[in-house]
């Protein structure tokens, strides 16, 4: 095959479909010059980050998380803090940024080496209320209840500054989603994600496996904080003010809701996911008060018809691609189980 | 800190710590049994506490005297209590049954979706501002000691109506059958099926059970503030979890004490440090709590079976 | 990848698509950038929380607004010319505030915005608008900090709390000889701006402040802060803040037997918080407010019954809405063009407006020069204006 057959991934309609989808994505804003409709993509699009970082936690570590909008926040006043005390440019605001919020992600880890399930859920939710309280009253740090004002947009070198326009956040956050999306399909085929999926599927069997649950589960809330922080700085630059408001219980659910909406570990479900219920509202303009309601609605319907979400999870997609797989097997004792992990 | 406030901050301590018990106890029952933290239970509460105000409105302003306290408040509470009941019964059967096999994630997302359904069915109904509850009788503050502390006769009939309820439900568990039932159930599922108990119908009661509970406490709440508003059962039911937690889960004398030690621990503290970090304090609580000693004050030490 | 993934990723891919589509073929792309507007319809954006917990002040500023539009259309002010209202929530939330400005801004028929309603949706949304060149007046934003960015898009007609602030403080010491205060406030942008400011101009008078605390916004009990505060006995107890939590200070602070005044500023002075606590509880309340007694402005006799013909009861804000709305308006009849530019240029350049709750004068920043803070009381169950704050 020649260069630009394995470019084209001629191989690969899988691949192929992306391509096309990511080419489509960069026309957007140059079809459609309506700089509002090109902001809503550009928020869908922090969205869509959330819910990939999301998804390694919940999705591929299997550990519940309530309270992501606290990572998200800590990444956005990161950055803030960062830009408006010591004048970091957004550049570099946006890996510290990143970094900040996997520690604290990782500090927030610490109960949930110990505790499982449902009470893992309740402590992230009382850890996500708990920073945005402190962001809200720690004044001195975060401005308080205004919160930061005059936070630098990112710039270009050659002096471009993105300003309040919308164009350039939307190629921004195109970047980044890719970038995620190749990094995050590498860790999942790798010793790591795969000691995620076996933590998610069974903790005893992993630990008698001789996977260092700690490390995993400490690395599955720092790689799921980092990109919430990552979300968190484009968000502050995009804004340029940043306030506890922002970041409250109704954002932790509505990430998790687009992660569960799309299919738990599956990365394009959960991207769907969350450009659906991102989009939403501006389909429901007009019902505003009902919109939570519907929300709520769907929620429930969701987990009463169709709980793998709408693209399905991902262990069971492998399940069934293995056994559609048309590759020979080689025969194997009879009493030999499943081999473990997904390869798409 | 002079013993006055010391003795008005116990009393006022005291007073939400018993309407925390009081929605605890639903959590309690319904993990006891179930293992699901009932995340929709908060807003059973504060539909209690709307189901008063409605009533209310419908049998019309009475003029307050004390005969009200002896007639209207046991009609209020009643029926308060019964719409919780229903409504809790409700969810259970058709939000949280057809799940009770399903991977652990869908009840709780099923129970986040039922909460915001309830709260959104109680602000589209009632509008989203405050709502004005009505004294249901004039104040009367007893003082105790010299100073001025004093309890008032509000926080008494709180208090006797939370005992009062909280003793009924432990006999009711200790002593009927189907609080056996109910015993059985948490003990062992399947063993309990076998011995011929009908599952559904005991989880069915149980959630009837707490939600009354939790209607109760929700009427006492809307009693003691006279406002209520639809984002009241969130924070409520953080603390009541918190405190049945804190009492150790599953176990219903804990949720009783959990529930009186937050309310009294969160008043000391938003007078001792600040009134602002009141609500971190129940976090930073259940936070402690769940990392040395996840079982609770007087929760029992499971050990988990390989 | 096998068939079967590849099956799944087409319907993703498909999906995506349809929704891409969706979002772009369903309107017609719009040529961005101009800003000439078509002679039959000019629009005016209403910015405030429309749903949520503060919806009844969202609300009853818009409908100030409205008032002023609809007047405006019937006097046929400017021939073969219709205002109209865009109505955008922002759920007293900044985010939604960025996106509410953003949508109003990508229509070239809006030539200006009346909001937003709280300072926190103010700041952000003031950039947006500044960006864009389009008027912003603000009617119920009281943070200085708002007209210190720089933006000559951005008018204010409310006082400021700088001002509000000290006012109060100087009617507590001159005309109620109040010696010793506690103050409190709900950690909001507008509640504890307000409360700084009271609190360094009563220390600057000599008044003992016995201390400074916040409460949450949304929460019932504040029996631990006032057990507290009742042993230190203040004169005054100070609340920078709004009327729910305000009314269930009163109530609880009674109920505990503290029997000094409350004051607090335009945020509980409403009808509202004396239903909320109860008229008894709600007695002697100090409140300062932007602006004198309406019930004296004898246009106002207009606009009140007019107002509660058409909407019910008159809310607190419907008036700064309606002023406010009618100076862009007047803004809007005599601008030379009928651009955002134009309308920008006729407010800098004309001198003064008077409406129902005053008049107008802005400086550069674009505050108003005139601000006049009125003390109420509450007296009998109603607010009563008892005179300036000073």
């Amino acid at each position: 095959m020649s260069f630009f057959d394995l470019a084209l991934f001629k191989k690969d309609r899988g691949r192929q479909i992306l391509l096309l989808i990511f080419l489509v994505a960069l026309l957007v804003p140059i079809m459609d010059r309506n700089a509002y409709r090109v902001d809503v993509l550009v928020n869908a699009g922090i969205f869509m980050m959330l819910a990939l970082g999301l998804n390694v936690i919940v999705g591929y570590a299997g550990m519940l998380n309530l309270g992501y909008a606290a990572l998200f926040a800590v990444g956005a006043y990161a950055y803030g803090i960062l830009n408006t005390t010591l004048g970091v440019p957004f550049w570099l605001g946006l890996p510290l940024a990143g970094l900040a919020a996997a520690g604290v992600g990782m500090l927030l880890a610490f109960p949930a080496l110990r505790l499982g399930g449902d009470y893992l859920a309740i402590v992230t939710l009382g850890s996500g209320e708990i920073v945005r309280i402190l962001l809200n009253n720690l004044d001195g740090w975060t401005g308080g209840p205004n919160g930061l004002l005059g936070i630098d947009h990112p710039t270009l070198p050659f002096g471009y500054d993105f300003g309040v326009a919308s164009a350039p956040y939307y190629y921004l956050v195109i970047v980044l989603i890719a970038a995620l999306i190749f990094a995050l399909k590498r860790v999942e085929c790798s010793r790591l994600g795969r000691a995620w999926m076996a933590l998610r599927e069974d903790e005893l069997a992993a630990g008698a496996m001789g996977i260092n649950l700690v490390w995993t589960k400490l690395s599955a809330f720092g790689i799921g904080g980092f990109i919430a922080g990552m979300a968190g700085s484009v968000f502050a630059a995009k804004q340029g003010t940043v306030s506890p408001d922002s970041f409250d219980f109704v954002v932790s659910v509505m990430v998790l809701a687009m992660v569960v909406l799309g299919g738990l570990g599956n990365i394009y479900g959960v991207l769907l996911g969350a450009l659906a219920l991102s989009l939403l509202p501006e389909f429901l303009r007009g019902f505003e008060i009902y919109r939570m309601l519907i929300f709520g609605a769907a929620m429930i319907g969701m987990m009463l018809f169709r709980p793998q979400g709408i693209l399905g999870e991902a262990h069971h997609r492998a399940e069934y691609s293995r056994e559609r797989r048309r590759a020979p097997r080689i025969p194997m004792k009879p009493s030999a189980g499943p081999t473990p992990g997904a390869a798409t | 800190m002079s013993w006055d406030v010391f003795f008005q901050q116990c009393v006022n301590g005291l007073t939400i710590g018993f309407i925390y018990s009081l929605i605890a106890l639903g959590y309690t029952l319904v993990f006891g049994i179930l293992q699901l933290i009932n995340f929709a239970h908060g807003e059973i509460f504060m539909v209690g506490a709307f189901a008063a105000l409605f009533i209310h409105a419908l049998l019309g302003a009475l003029p307050p005297g004390p005969l009200n306290a002896v007639f209207f408040l046991p009609l209020v509470l009643v029926f308060a209590m019964a719409v919780c009941a229903a409504v809790g019964a409700a969810v259970e059967r058709f939000a949280y049954r057809p799940l009770r096999h399903a991977p652990r994630l869908a009840p709780l997302i099923t129970a986040i979706g039922v909460s915001f359904l309830l709260q959104n069915i109680v602000m589209l109904a009632f509008g989203p501002t405050d709502k004005s509850f009505p004294d249901l009788f004039p104040i009367h503050k007893f003082p105790i000691g010299p100073g001025g502390a004093g309890i008032t006769n509000l926080q008494v009939l709180i208090w006797t109506v939370s005992i009062g309820l909280m003793a009924g439900l432990h006999l009711f568990i200790r002593n009927t059958r189907a609080g056996k039932a109910m015993r059985a159930l948490s003990d062992d599922r399947d063993a309990a099926s076998l011995m011929g108990i009908n599952t559904n119908r005991v989880i069915a009661s149980t959630f009837l059970l707490g939600s009354a509970m939790a209607g109760a406490g929700g009427v006492l709440f809307g009693l003691y503030y006279n406002t209520v508003n639809f984002h009241d059962g969130y924070l409520a039911g953080m603390k009541a979890f918190t405190a049945a937690v804190l009492g150790g889960i599953g176990n219903i004398p804990g949720a009783m004490a959990g529930g009186v030690i937050l309310g009294v621990l969160e008043g000391f503290g938003a007078a001792v440090i600040s009134s602002e970090w009141k609500n971190v304090f129940a976090f930073v609580i259940l936070i402690i709590i769940l990392l040395i000693r996840p079982n609770g004050l007087f929760g029992s030490r499971v050990v988990k079976k390989v | 990848m096998s068939s079967i993934n590849a099956g799944r990723s087409r319907s993703a891919a498909s999906l995506s698509l349809l929704l891409a589509l969706g979002l772009l073929g369903g309107c017609a792309s719009q040529p961005g950038g101009g800003t000439e507007a078509s002679l039959s319809v000019i629009k005016i954006g209403c910015a405030a929380p429309l749903t949520g917990d503060q919806a009844q002040i969202g609300i009853d500023h818009c409908q100030g607004v409205q008032m002023a539009v609809e007047e405006f259309n019937a006097s046929g002010r400017l021939a073969g010319t219709r205002v109209e209202i865009l109505k955008m929530d922002d759920q007293r939330n900044p985010a939604q505030a960025v996106n509410a400005a953003k949508k109003l801004v990508s229509d070239p028929a809006v030539l200006g915005v009346i909001g937003h309603f709280n300072s926190s949706c103010t700041q952000p949304a003031s950039a947006i608008y500044h960006g864009a060149g389009m008027t912003q007046i603000t009617a119920a934003s009281t943070n200085p900090d708002l007209s210190k960015q720089g933006f000559k898009t951005f008018f204010r007609v409310a006082a400021t709390d700088d001002v509000q602030g000290p006012k109060g403080a100087r009617f507590a010491a001159n005309q109620l000889g109040v010696k010793q205060l506690f103050v409190i406030d709900d950690k909001t942008t507008y509640g504890k701006g307000l409360a700084d400011a009271f609190e360094k101009e009563a220390a600057a008078l000599g008044i003992k402040v016995l201390g400074h605390e916040g409460i949450t916004q949304g929460d019932k009990d504040f029996n631990p802060l006032l057990t507290k505060i009742k042993p230190l006995q203040p004169d005054l107890i100070y609340f920078g803040g709004i009327y729910p939590e305000g009314s269930l200070l009163l109530r609880q602070a009674r109920a505990l037997g503290i029997t000094a005044p409350f004051m607090g500023g335009d945020g509980i002075a409403t009808h509202t918080l004396v239903e909320l606590a109860g008229a008894a509880a709600s007695e002697g309340t100090y409140a300062t407010m932007v602006g004198g007694d309406m019930k004296k402005v004898p246009s106002a006799a207009a606009f009140v019954t007019a107002y509660e013909t058409r909407y019910g009861k008159l809310g607190q804000w419907s008036a700064y809405g309606y002023d406010a709305a009618n100076i862009l308006l007047k803004a809007v009849e005599t601008a030379d063009a009928k651009t955002r530019a134009g309308v920008l240029t006729a407010m800098r350049t004309v001198p003064s407006f008077t409406g129902i709750t005053g008049s107008v004068v802005f400086d550069e920043k674009g505050d108003n020069q005139n601000q006049f803070i009125g003390i109420f009381k509450v007296t009998g169950g109603e607010l009563v204006y008892v005179g300036p704050a000073e």
